[in-house]
């Protein structure tokens, strides 16, 4: 690995842990568990499109090891594990279906996926599927989050283009 | 894909799950309040039965400690030592779909039509 890549990679993980440590002290959105921005998916978002696969799935795997340590707890690491890599499978299965322009699309899709998997994680936890009927209210604000967040990660893209040489 | 696609693809998805969020959120439960740990029903409260309310306190022996507060018609987590407190801040809870979870506890309260199986749902069996 090149000096290069390995501290771009460092840099944009420790840009992704701060997004996500942040993201932590806010107060709930709403008395709904589960519904947050998901910032730290700017990052991966943009990664996924601008350095490709392997190196998004390396500053994911950091950050979520990482801000699950900060955040101190096993459950943490497995919830944000379980979302996580459902997020990014899902991105980079949809990568190929979006443009440039559409990268709003991938940080929704992402969202959608992320809150799946958590959901997955959960049910198995507390041995209950009850906690699904959260899914429909969580699929809306993943909508409305992940467009957000997306559509941040493509204004970076565009104007960042160019400018990062592989 | 097309801007367009997308942009319909969403569309559809928040006209499905918005109303579904809503009847979730109205329809569907009872007036039992089970309550889970670990999967297993440990308590089964009947709402319609409380004349007065109470708290109740319930410690899963691992240091997870959650303040229950039964009213009549209505049940909510009033405390929890955990620190996310989401079952606190879910609020009171009087019928639907949705139950008060707190996942460091492994806690679920549902609103269901009838008691746990093995349960007379009066103060729990």
């Amino acid at each position: 690995m090149s000096v290069k890549r390995l501290t771009r990679l460092a840099v944009l993980t420790a840009l992704a842990l701060a997004l996500h440590v942040l993201e932590a002290q806010i107060p709930p959105l709403a008395p709904i568990p589960g519904i947050k921005p998901g910032f730290a998916n700017i990052v991966t978002v943009w990664a996924l499109v601008a350095l490709g696969p392997l190196d998004a799935a390396l500053i994911l795997i950091a950050r979520i090891l990482l801000g699950s340590l900060f955040a101190g707890s096993v459950t943490a690491l497995i919830y944000s594990l379980a979302g996580g890599t459902l997020c990014f499978i899902a991105s980079l299965a949809l990568r190929r279906f979006v443009s440039e322009k559409q990268l709003w699309a991938l940080g929704a899709v992402g969202a959608i996926a992320h809150n799946a998997g958590q959901l997955a994680a959960a049910s198995l936890i507390l041995k209950s599927a009850a906690i699904w009927s959260y899914a429909p209210v969580l699929t809306v604000s993943a909508i409305v989050t992940g467009v957000f967040t997306g559509l941040i990660a493509q204004l970076v893209h565009a104007r960042l283009k160019g400018k990062t040489s592989k | 894909m097309k801007t367009r696609v997308w942009i319909v693809i969403f569309a559809a998805l928040i006209a499905v799950c918005l109303p579904l969020a809503f009847i979730l959120g109205r329809l569907g439960g009872g007036h039992i309040a089970n309550i889970y740990r670990d999967g297993k029903c440990i308590c089964s409260i009947d709402l319609d039965s409380v004349t007065e309310g109470y708290s109740m306190t319930l410690d899963d022996g691992e240091g997870h400690i959650n303040t229950i507060r039964i009213e009549p018609g209505s049940i909510c987590v009033e405390d929890a030592n955990c620190p996310d407190r989401v079952c606190v801040n879910t609020g009171r809870i009087t019928g639907g779909s949705k139950p008060i979870i707190c996942m460091p506890a492994k806690l679920v309260i549902r609103l269901e039509s009838r008691p746990a199986e093995g349960f007379d749902a009066e103060t729990g069996g």
